[in-house]
């Protein structure tokens, strides 16, 4: 990252850990988006979208279409219910490590 | 207890940018610069100069005169341009020098560094990019429907200067779950960011501390939920849903500022409550009145943490903690070309906190803290007795 500038080496390996560290690829169930996801614990979710997608995500686009346009801070139901099933099935591990 | 042992980490305080942010800055409430005479404006390391032309169109252009360096912003409005104070050139808004009423004819160098505006809301935004680009007007904030209509209290508008901090620390807060309960005595009950785009929102449901008094977020009585959305770098808009008491109130609070330097910038918030239905004009008035002092307090809180704290590039976090990495490294694509702006800066991020060990812990320590103070009283009440007695 360039505006903010660190000044130790160690910083950038922090950014990588907190940005990075232990997103797995989900797929959705139900449209062809796949997301990355991290569960530190069952409530905690953080999901890092991709612009590919969000463009195959249906119930966006649906929201899309609405008057007024897609209401940012929607989940997508679908996509939430396969964070489910992932860890149901075992593809996501639930749990923190040391706060990342 | 773990047997692990690491080396003491350090703080790395980073560098802060070498430019201002890219997009719509707000300025302030429209009409307070419609008086027919030059503002002064401290933004970006510059001083500007912001005047009403004769239709009300506001201008904004650098604050020295081109000629010899004059302080336009305190010059004279004359017609639709402004006059500097040395030798009266005549600057427009569009940053052309019109006239010079002693030459012969005007320099066609003779321009200036010219903010483009725009009006949202009664407040006036200009648009910044050290790029030089044309303002884009898709990504203004929006409209907020009737605010500026009956149905709402007109916009009660506060500044502070801050020192000593950059503003990414008001920044910060945006990922900032467990603040609420220290900073702002408020239980974050829950709490969840998105980030896309030039957007970046906070959800939080809140209730108030019965520990620390009333105030602000911190009101025992009252539950607060709360929408707030950054639109671009540096304008935020925050619906909140107060129910005190089982009375549900809506209130709007902007929350913006202007960054002056690399270490301090210019605060500014306003409130418009919507007026509860039945209520008389009085009322009305009284209860706006307490939701400004209230926010106003809050952000008050919020300054004291800034004007102390260190600049921290490396934070380190705990699993309650909100997406502060990813927060920031949304802020960092106002601070880039537009041309080197990454995906992953723009690109949709969701991140649920999970607020129930937090909460069962703090439930359990504002407990013992009314205990203590019942205790406490109690004993003051006794020895009070007993000096009484004798």
């Amino acid at each position: 990252m360039g505006a903010f500038t660190p000044t130790r080496q160690e910083t950038i390996e922090d950014q990588k850990l907190y940005l990075d560290g232990r997103l797995r690829e989900i797929a959705c169930l139900d449209c062809l988006a796949k997301v990355k996801v991290k569960k530190n614990s069952e409530h905690h979710t953080a999901v890092q979208w991709s612009d590919e997608a969000l463009g195959h995500c249906t119930e966006f686009a649906r929201l899309s279409g609405q008057p007024g346009g897609r209401p940012v801070y929607e989940s997508c139901p679908r996509l939430m219910a396969s964070i489910d099933r992932a860890v149901t099935e075992g593809e996501l591990e639930v749990g923190a490590e040391d706060g990342y | 207890m773990s047997t692990a042992t690491t080396e003491a980490r350090a703080l790395d305080h980073g560098l802060p940018p070498a430019r201002y942010a890219r997009g719509w800055h707000c300025l302030g409430l429209a009409d307070t610069f419609r008086d027919g005479k030059p503002h002064r404006v401290e933004a970006f390391e510059r001083k500007l100069v912001v005047w009403a032309d004769s239709e009300g169109k506001l201008n904004a252009l650098d604050g020295y005169c081109r000629h010899m360096g004059g302080d336009l912003t305190q010059g004279e409005v004359k017609g639709d341009q402004i006059a500097c104070p040395f030798h009266d050139w005549r600057w427009g808004g569009d940053g052309k020098c019109k006239e010079i009423p002693y030459a012969r004819r005007v320099p066609m160098r003779a321009r200036t560094v010219r903010f483009e505006t725009a009006e949202r809301n009664g407040q006036l935004f200009i648009w910044h990019d050290p790029e030089g680009s044309a303002a884009d007007l898709d990504i203004l904030p929006p409209e907020i429907p009737d605010v500026l209509t009956d149905a709402y209290t007109p916009w009660s508008w506060h500044t502070k200067e801050i020192n000593g901090s950059h503003c990414r620390e008001l920044i910060d807060n945006v990922a900032d779950m467990a603040h609420f309960y220290y900073v702002h005595f408020a239980f974050p009950t829950s709490f969840r960011n998105v980030f896309e785009g030039h957007t970046a929102t906070q959800y939080m449901s809140s209730k108030g501390r019965p520990d620390m008094g009333s105030g602000g977020y911190g009101d025992e009585n009252s539950t607060l939920k709360s929408v707030a959305t950054y639109y671009g770098p540096a304008y935020m808009i925050n619906w909140l849903e107060v129910d005190y008491k089982g009375y549900v109130t809506e209130v709007i609070l902007i929350n913006c500022h202007l960054p002056t330097s690399q270490s301090s910038f210019t605060l500014q918030y306003g409130i418009a409550v919507k007026k509860p239905e039945g209520l008389d004009e009085k009322t009305v008035n009284y209860i706006a009145e307490r939701y400004t002092e209230s926010f106003g307090t809050g952000f008050l809180q919020d300054v004291a943490i800034w004007e102390n704290k260190a600049p921290v590039q490396n934070p380190l976090l705990c699993e309650e903690d909100g997406p502060v990495y990813q927060l920031r490294r949304w802020y960092e694509q106002f601070y880039v070309d537009q041309a080197e702006i990454k995906p992953e800066m723009v690109d949709r991020f969701e991140f649920e906190v999970d607020t129930t060990k937090a909460n069962e812990y703090w439930q359990a320590e504002v407990a013992e803290n009314l205990r203590r103070r019942a205790e406490e009283g109690s004993t003051a009440d006794a020895e009070a007795a007993a000096t009484a007695d004798a």
